[in-house]
C-alpha cells in the first residue's frame, strides 16, 4: 500500500480541485454509506451528500490548503485539513478545518466520514 | 479631547445575493476604514453621519458569506444594537425568506429597531409588488425601498435608525456622506408608483394571519 502522506496528499488535491472546479462532480467519492456534517448539518448518502455541496448558494469558491494530516485507521486513512475558503470572489478568507476517513475499497479509496466546520473564534 | 462618537452596531442580514455587501461598499469612508476580523470571518465598516445633534457612527458587519455555507452563528447578532434585513425586490424567495432572518436575529437581539430593506428597486421586472410587502408592519419594523447601485434612499434606513437609537425624532442628517458614483439611474416617475402603492397598502387592514407570516 502507498505511504499513507501520499495518498492523502493526492486524495485532498483531488478533492479541493474537484471541489473548486465544480462541486457536483463529487459523487463518486462517496457511497450510499457515506456521512457529511456540513456546518452541523448531517447528510448520509453519495446522492443526498452531492445534491447538498451542489445546492450550496454560492457559484465559485477557492480553497487554499494550509496543513493536512493523517493517520492509518483500520485499514483506511484519517485525515485532518485546516485551510482558507474564498467564496464568490470575496477577498476576504473564511478559515476552515475539515475531516475524513477514508476507506479502502477495491483497490482505492473512498470518504466514509467528512466533517466541515468554518472556524470562528 | 473630543467627546466620542455615539457608535452603534448595525448587524446587516438577508439572503445572499440581495446586494448587503454592494450597499455597505457605497459609504466611500466606511469603504476606507473597513477591517476584516478574521477570526470572525467579519468585515466591518465604520458608516459616519453628521446629524444636528454631532456625528453618529454605524459599525457595519458585513459577512465574507458564511450565510452561503450554512446559518450565521450567533456571535454575529451579539450585542447588535440596530438591524437591516434585506431582501431583493426582483427575487420572491429572497422576500419570503424575511421572516426566518427575523426571526434568527430577534432571538439574540430582542428590542432592537429593524429597517426591511428592498433592494434593487431600479430593476424594471420586479417581482415583490409594494402591495404585497406587509411583513414589517406585522413585526413593526420600518420599511424602505433602496437601489443600491443608484444611492435611491440610501441614508433613509440610516436616519430612522438614528431617531430611534438617540430617541429623538427632530434629529436630521445636516451632511451628505461621500457615495460611490451612482451605477444606475432609478426612474423616479416609477419610484413615485411605487410609494404611492406602499402608502395605499399602509392603509388597508393586514391579511389574515397564515402560516408563514408573510
Amino acid at each position: 500500500m502507498a505511504d499513507i502522506n501520499t495518498v492523502a496528499q493526492q486524495f485532498c488535491k483531488y478533492y479541493y480541485d474537484t471541489f473548486d472546479g465544480g462541486r457536483a462532480n463529487l459523487g463518486p467519492l462517496y457511497r450510499p454509506s457515506s456521512m457529511l456534517t456540513f456546518e452541523g448539518a448531517p447528510t448520509m448518502g453519495d446522492a443526498a451528500i452531492v445534491e447538498k455541496l451542489a445546492g450550496l448558494p454560492f457559484q465559485s469558491v477557492i480553497h487554499r490548503i494550509a496543513t493536512q494530516d493523517a493517520q492509518p485507521l483500520d485499514n483506511g486513512i484519517l485525515i485532518n485539513v485546516t485551510g482558507q475558503l474564498l467564496i464568490d470572489g470575496e477577498n476576504n478568507p473564511q478559515f476552515f478545518c475539515q475531516t475524513f476517513h477514508l476507506k479502502p475499497d477495491s483497490g482505492s479509496f473512498y470518504v466514509q466520514n467528512d466533517i466541515f466546520r468554518l472556524v470562528y473564534a | 479631547m473630543l467627546p466620542e462618537t455615539p457608535t452603534f452596531k448595525l448587524v446587516i442580514v438577508g439572503d445572499s445575493g440581495v446586494g448587503k455587501t454592494t450597499f455597505v461598499k457605497r459609504h466611500l469612508t466606511g469603504e476606507f476604514e473597513k477591517q476584516y476580523i478574521a477570526t470572525l470571518g467579519v468585515e466591518v465598516h465604520p458608516l459616519d453621519f453628521d446629524t444636528n445633534y454631532g456625528r453618529i457612527c454605524f459599525q457595519a458587519w458585513d459577512t465574507a458569506g458564511q450565510e452561503r455555507t450554512g446559518s450565521l452563528r450567533d456571535d454575529y447578532y451579539m450585542n447588535g444594537q440596530c438591524a437591516i434585513i434585506m431582501f431583493d425586490v426582483t427575487s420572491r424567495i429572497t422576500y419570503k425568506n424575511v421572516s426566518n432572518w427575523h426571526r434568527d436575529l430577534v432571538r439574540v437581539c430582542e428590542n432592537i429597531p429593524i429597517v426591511l430593506c428592498g433592494n434593487k428597486v431600479d430593476i424594471k421586472e420586479r417581482k415583490v409588488r409594494p402591495k404585497n410587502i406587509v411583513f414589517h408592519r406585522k413585526k413593526g419594523l420600518e420599511y424602505y425601498e433602496i437601489s443600491a447601485k443608484s444611492n435611491y434612499n440610501f441614508e433613509m434606513p440610516f436616519l430612522w435608525m438614528a431617531r430611534k437609537l438617540v430617541g429623538n425624532e427632530q434629529l436630521e442628517f445636516v451632511a451628505t456622506p461621500a457615495l460611490a458614483p451612482a451605477e444606475m439611474e432609478v426612474d423616479h416617475g416609477l419610484m413615485e408608483l411605487y410609494s404611492q402603492e406602499l402608502n395605499t397598502a399602509a392603509a388597508m387592514p393586514l391579511p389574515e394571519d397564515d402560516d408563514d407570516d408573510l
